[in-house]
């Protein structure tokens, strides 16, 4: 590319500095907020820029409302699911780049149509069989379907494992190592990047999933951060929600998907360049 | 050898064709069944012919409300985030020192929660303490009351969808890297403008990206539910009423599951038909170079 004219240059950074001062402001508001006295609270007399350092609103968060079982929940959620989607996923996607049979085909279509299907077709159904299963109020709805497979996670690590030489897989076929030992020893350790994103995509689905919470979980035991947040800005009844509590709880859960995406960048970005351009040629 | 193996890809698709048939078809032909009863969850199903499906199309003026609703907002945020996103893209694509820190202030608030999102914003949108009103009032514009009056509610939904703009403009610059240098030289060499390079240039060239920019945000917004659930409570005086928080209500608010699972069924054709729709327009306005590796 040419190199960039002077004026050029500072008309670019002041858009840039603009519009950044515009994206970043909504931040700085939940910092400020959070960190308000019950004083300036009762008042919303909220200022952009913190006027205030309300630090025990990060203790009273656990104290007086249930942030420790709502993070506490939501951790078991997120490290079952973000295990589970990723070994479900990979497993079925070896079965679907490597080994042929009869109906592979067909099953891969079939799998490629589930993702047109909105959840909300499935989503009464589905709580009706959780409610006989007598799942309601606990975490086992939230956690149990990530060991099944989704199929967006399966199309993007099958795509990944064709990329990978069957020489390999042939080398070790004839060192005597079946299926199991191939997924296990080879492909799964060459798939880590598009694991790792996927790892990530879960996370952040199931950290900020609120539906699936408000439709299973009506016990403040049970109850996941995200569904918790709301929980907090909902206690006054139809009075002026505690908002500085409430900012504090939306820091605890902005904060960790913040940093899972700071860390993982390199892995969602290659995940969407291949998702992105490629996956719907 | 590995041709006779089938026993094998079925052991290794179980956890997939298990999650299938009990969490997909068989809650699909349920609910196809369940969408011509009045089942309550209490009483025994009666069935009820296409009742629901009546209904639906003649008398529930609510329903078509929610849809009115949520095509304004589908039909008006995600051109609006398109344009914006593409704007945005032009700038951050340029090699100014710093960008990094751009790109990443930008793509933030994509990241954040929506259960988050939706309470900064309740703030943020108040009449006269938010932040927004205090902001236009400092040049002289008195705003409105946005989440309380019916015809500022749904801008409103917009102006909050526009701060997650951030995640379609990583991938329009993904698409940017991905285009030969030589191009954008012959045209730097033919005399074009940054400007017009871009245009001419650039955004033919990730049309793709912006197609599925496009599907992923139609499909997403005619699902919209958290925010307007947490924001509006589809309020005031239904005016923000969206489809899937009305289904939701109608579910678990009202249990009429029949019901609900009637209007799943019209959602589904929707999306169905709005998606084909768009992937038809495509021809006309999407390039795909030959044989050009994405990526």
């Amino acid at each position: 590319m040419a190199r960039i004219s002077l004026p050029d240059r500072l008309l670019s950074y002041a858009v840039l500095c603009l519009v950044g001062t515009l994206m970043f402001a909504p931040f700085l508001y939940m910092i400020s907020i959070a960190l308000s006295s019950d004083a300036t609270t009762v008042k919303a007399a909220f200022t952009l820029i913190p006027k205030e350092f309300a630090l025990d609103n990060f203790v009273r968060v656990f104290t007086d409302y249930r942030m420790g079982t709502y993070l506490k929940n939501s951790v078991i959620i997120t490290v079952f699911t973000v295990f589970g989607s990723v070994l479900s996923a990979s497993f079925v996607a070896y079965g679907f780049a490597r080994i042929r049979a009869k109906g592979s085909g067909f099953l891969f279509i079939v799998l490629l149509s589930t993702m047109m299907l909105p959840g909300e077709v499935t989503m009464v159904p589905q709580f009706i069989i959780f409610r006989e299963l007598g799942w309601i109020n606990t975490l086992l709805p939230l956690i149990v379907p990530s060991f099944f497979a989704g199929a967006f996670n399966v199309f993007l690590i099958r795509q990944f494992v064709m990329g990978i030489p069957r020489s390999l897989d042939e080398a070790a076929m004839i060192d005597g190592m079946g299926h199991l030992g191939i997924y296990a020893k080879i492909i799964l350790p060459l798939t880590y990047p598009i694991l790792a994103a996927i790892g990530i995509f879960s996370f952040a689905w199931n950290w900020g999933n609120f539906m699936g919470p408000l439709i299973y979980i009506n016990d403040p035991d049970k109850t996941p951060l995200a569904l918790g947040v709301q929980l907090i800005s909902t206690v006054s009844g139809g009075q002026m929600p505690p908002w500085n509590m409430v900012m504090v709880a939306s820091m605890f859960l902005t904060i960790p998907m913040i940093l899972v995406y700071t860390f993982g960048q390199k892995y969602v970005y290659e995940a969407n360049l291949n998702s992105g351009s490629a996956g719907l040629k | 050898m590995r041709s006779r193996d089938g026993l094998w890809f079925y052991f290794f698709i179980s956890p997939w064709l298990f999650g299938f048939l009990a969490l997909t078809l068989g809650p699909i032909l349920f609910s196809i069944y369940m969408s011509f009863t009045d089942w309550d969850l209490f009483q025994a199903p009666n069935f009820i012919g296409i009742g629901n499906y009546e209904k639906i199309f003649t008398h529930d003026p609510l329903f078509w409300k929610s849809v009115g609703n949520t095509v304004y907002y589908a039909f008006i945020s995600i051109p609006l985030g398109m344009l914006l996103s593409l704007w945005i893209a032009y700038y951050l694509n340029k090699k100014l020192k710093g960008i990094t820190f751009f790109r990443v202030l930008y793509y933030l608030p994509s990241v954040v929660p929506v259960v988050a999102s939706s309470l900064l914003f309740v703030r943020l949108l108040a009449p006269n303490t938010g932040l927004i009103n205090r902001g236009l009032a400092l040049i002289g514009i008195d705003g409105p009351n946005w989440l309380l009056d019916p015809d500022w509610v749904k801008p409103a939904l917009i102006v909050m969808s526009l701060w997650g703009v951030g995640g379609g403009v990583v991938l329009l610059l993904a698409g940017m890297k991905g285009i030969p240098g030589e191009l954008l030289e012959a045209a730097a060499i033919d005399g074009a403008s940054p400007r017009k390079a871009f245009l001419f240039v650039t955004l033919p060239m990730i049309t793709p990206i912006i197609f599925f920019n496009l599907v992923t945000g139609l499909i997403g917004a005619l699902q919209t539910f958290a925010q307007v659930y947490i924001v509006t409570s589809g309020g005031p005086d239904n005016a923000s009423q969206m489809i899937v928080p009305y289904l939701f209500e109608n579910a678990f608010k009202f249990y009429r599951m029949g019901y609900a699972s009637a209007i799943a069924w019209v959602l589904f054709l929707m999306i169905l038909l709005l998606t084909l729709l768009v992937f038809r327009s495509s021809a006309l306005w999407v390039y795909y170079e030959e044989g050009r590796k994405h990526g």
